[in-house]
């Protein structure tokens, strides 16, 4: 069985990604920012970290940057509500930013279940 | 064509009549020279005639006397011969006398006899003349006698009856004459010379040979004029200017030949004077010319430059200091141009960088926006999918339930913060202005805010005073309530929040202070822009499209009034005050400030699907004292009613069962309906949305959302 970790700043959002993904048979570790997760990971690591980019404390790629060095065997997806409307918040390309997957939101639990699948 | 051109051009056309004037002046000082030169001549030719008449005139009156002597009368010859000896004698120039019958017969003479037995009479025409005329003859150069000397006849008829009988001749010395001009101490290169009536030389300075003709142009002029002046070359052939005279007397010409030279070099000189001044005034003329053009064209030149400069967009130090008065003035305009020039280009810099710049913050609003929408939706369509699988009683779909509401609210909120400041930015808020306390209304929102909780987190500090103004109610709330929600938000629990409401010098202020977390220095004018989010606030989920203070700002500029925030720095808190025009109390006819009306209480039934909405007009009601009973839907709604008629029903028109429409027709038909308040609430406020409110048997029509202070209006209204 896969540990998941779903960082997100809004409490809705990590409550519901983590339900969700309980009810897929997962075992869901939360955390409300980039700092939060690092201690979260380390206490116990999760195969698959499910991230949004756009968070208040640490810039959101600052918190992937930090995973890749620490745990470059956790596999990344990156979920934001960015638009292309500035490039500040524009979702780029996963490869890009050197992680596994990149979704938009709002999303199918479905899609990010199956790419948690292929991962 | 350059300027210099132009000025040279100028100078030139002025100077052209001078020039032609100093030519023409030129040739009538040469020709005046000339006449002058001449006229002396002329005078001095005349002049020495004169003296050679005279001369010729003595020898004549001492031919006369001999020719008149007795002897001769007598006959006695020999008497005469010797009175006309003595006589020859005393007078140097006689060379001879002779005594000749009218025929030519030589009866007596002074030439030894042998001599003149065989000479014959020299100078017949003027002996033939004395003999016709009877009159004394001056004659031309003979050779005498027998060409041995030169000798000039003076014959003298003697007359007996009219008719000659002699003819007296003394021959005259051709030197004496040369000796005559010589003792005229003529000029250096004059010639002087006396021709008798063949153009013969009897006397010459410098001599030339006796019986030499003169000169050719000489004699031609003496055929056409007795006297003249005439331009010719001498026997030596030097170019002269010859004034002469011929004497009626003798019949002889003096000329006096002066060299052209000395005639024309007073000319010359004169010429060459007004030669070189004139050149000297042209070259001063164009120099003048030249300099003024640098002058002027310079300062032009300067202008141009500085005219592109400006073009250009350079700083200029206009305007530029001319010597000429007209350029100065053109340099002011140019600089008065090139200032207005500058002025639009940085005013339209500023409006470009104020475009951009609200491109930029439109752009960040748009991907905010669409933040603040995905993240909801994509909690709710998580929720979704865990209500889908779990079991309605789970705790994972009491929670995911949970989520839903919150996360519709949320969003409902942000699409009425949306439409709001969409209608106050295209100016559709009319205001609905009437005269009333600030405070009182500042009290209605702070009780409002408490009854619903929001403001249980933090303290409040309250000083209000009365203040009052002519707004829009509904607007003023709005503007506190953002105000409170702002604080609220970036305020952390446990701290503190003050409003303070009173009068300040012309304006009535609304002041609304928090200990959060400040604002960075520079960004106070920032905050009131559309689309400007602060920085994030402490609870996401409570937050908004950086649009409240937009709208504060542009409902207080409608009143007429102004906001403004300060702060001490970041983490430090911010103040937001707004200042409105004060008005005097509303005041009744006996001087009591009037208060507002009181609405006796009443039995009010809310039919509202939406929670929110209808939790608000709830707390509106009871804090207003009212007896308020709640529906969801509309059949709920009539059943509520017929348990117990309400006085006043409120009903939204957007049901889930029934339409609001139908809810008021069945109210209106239910027993005590007739009564029966009915206001209409909708999301549209369309004239079709009244029409259709107003036929279905409503009262009042509200709009959403439905502001505490209206609704007591309207409900005032129905009383």
């Amino acid at each position: 069985m896969k540990r998941l970790l779903v960082v997100d700043d809004d409490a809705d959002m990590r409550l519901t990604l983590k339900l969700a993904l309980e009810l897929a048979g997962y075992a869901v570790e939360v955390a409300a920012n980039g700092r939060e997760a690092l201690h979260a990971q380390r206490r116990q690591p999760a195969d698959v970290l499910i991230t949004d980019i756009f968070m208040p404390d640490a810039d959101g790629f600052e918190a992937i940057d930090a995973f890749r060095k620490e745990f470059p065997r956790t596999k990344i997806v990156v979920v934001s509500g960015g638009a292309q409307f500035s490039k500040r918040d524009y979702l780029p390309d996963a490869e890009l930013i050197g992680v596994d997957a990149t979704l938009q939101k709002p999303f199918d639990v479905d899609t990010l279940l199956g790419l948690i699948k292929t991962l | 064509m350059r300027l210099r051109s132009h000025l040279l051009l100028l100078s030139a056309a002025t100077a052209a009549p001078v020039l032609v004037l100093a030519v023409v002046v030129a040739f009538l000082v040469v020709r005046q020279e000339r006449d002058t030169v001449r006229d002396a001549a002329v005078d001095r030719v005349v002049a020495i005639m004169s003296g050679i008449d005279a001369e010729l005139r003595g020898s004549i009156a001492t031919l006369r006397a001999l020719a008149a002597s007795a002897q001769l009368e007598t006959g006695d010859l020999a008497a005469f011969h010797a009175e006309a000896v003595r006589i020859l004698k005393a007078h140097p120039d006689w060379l001879d006398y002779t005594l000749s019958r009218p025929d030519g017969a030589r009866i007596a003479s002074s030439l030894p006899p042998s001599v003149s037995a065989q000479t014959a009479l020299a100078d017949r025409e003027s002996f033939e003349l004395a003999v016709r005329n009877g009159e004394p003859v001056v004659g031309s150069l003979a050779q005498w006698p027998n060409g041995q000397k030169w000798g000039i006849p003076l014959r003298m008829p003697v007359m007996e009856n009219g008719v000659a009988r002699y003819v007296l001749t003394a021959v005259l010395r051709p030197d004496a004459f040369t000796d005559l001009l010589r003792a005229q101490r003529l000029p250096e290169g004059w010639i002087a010379g006396i021709a008798d009536r063949h153009g013969r030389f009897i006397g010459r300075l410098p001599p030339a040979p006796h019986g030499q003709l003169a000169s050719e142009s000489w004699r031609e002029r003496m055929q056409r004029s007795p006297q003249g002046w005439f331009r010719g070359r001498t026997i030596e052939g030097r170019e002269t200017y010859t004034p002469y005279v011929t004497s009626s007397l003798s019949g002889w010409a003096l000329g006096i030949a002066i060299p052209v030279q000395t005639v024309e070099a007073a000319a010359w000189r004169s010429l060459w004077l007004v030669l070189i001044m004139v050149l000297l005034a042209s070259g001063i003329a164009v120099g003048l010319a030249v300099l003024l053009g640098w002058r002027i064209a310079r300062p032009i030149a300067a202008l141009a430059q500085a005219a592109e400069a400006a073009g250009r967009g350079e700083r200029v130090g206009f305007p530029l200091r001319t010597p000429i008065a007209e350029l100065d003035s053109l340099s002011a305009a140019l600089a008065q141009a090139a200032q207005a020039m500058h002025d639009k280009h940085e005013l339209a810099e500023r409006e470009k960088a104020a475009l951009q710049a609200a491109d930029r913050a439109k752009d960040e609003f748009l991907a905010m926006l669409s933040h603040e929408l995905r993240n909801p939706l994509a909690a709710l369509t998580a929720a979704a999918h865990v209500l889908r699988l779990a079991a309605p009683g789970d705790a994972a779909a009491v929670q995911a339930r949970a989520v839903v509401d919150r996360q519709t609210k949320h969003m409902a909120r942000l699409v009425g913060d949306l439409l709001d400041i969409s209608r106050v930015a295209m100016g559709k808020v009319a205001l609905e202005r009437e005269r009333f306390d600030l405070a009182e209304s500042a009290k209605n929102v702070i009780n409002m805010w408490r009854a619903s909780g929001r403001l249980e987190r933090h303290q409040l500090a309250l000083d209000i005073r009365p203040a009052w103004i002519d707004a829009d109610r509904a607007r003023i709330e709005q503007i506190l309530s953002n105000l409170l929600d702002n604080a609220v938000k970036f305020t952390p629990a446990g701290r503190s929040i003050a409003v303070s409401v009173g009068p300040q010098g012309e304006s009535a202020r609304l002041q609304v202070s928090d200990q959060g977390e400040g604002l960075a220095p520079g960004s106070a004018e920032r905050m009131f822009d559309l689309f400007v989010q602060g920085e994030r606030g402490l609870d996401r989920a409570a937050g908004g499209l950086g649009v409240g203070l937009a709208l504060v700002k542009r409902l207080s500029q409608l009143h007429g009034g102004s906001v403004s925030a300060t702060s001490a720095g970041p983490g430090k808190g911010a103040t937001f005050t707004v200042l409105l025009p004060l008005v005097q109390p509303a005041t009744t006819r006996s001087g009591e400030v009037v208060r507002e009306p009181l609405l006796a209480p009443r039995r009010v039934l809310i039919v509202e699907d939406n929670d929110d909405a209808r939790q608000m007009l709830h707390e509106a009601l009871v804090y207003g004292g009212h007896e308020v009973r709640e529906a969801r839907d509309g059949a709920s709604g009539l059943a509520l009613a017929a348990e117990s008629p309400p006085d006043v029903a409120l009903i939204d028109i957007g049901l889930p069962d029934v339409d609001g429409y139908e809810v008021a027709r069945r109210l209106r038909a239910s027993p005590g309906g007739r009564r029966m308040g009915l206001i209409a609430i909708t999301g549209y406020g369309q004239a079709e949305d009244q029409r259709l409110a107003y036929e279905a048997g409503f009262d009042a029509h509200l709009t959403k959302p439905v502001a505490p202070e209206r609704l007591k209006q309207v409900m005032a209204g129905l009383q």
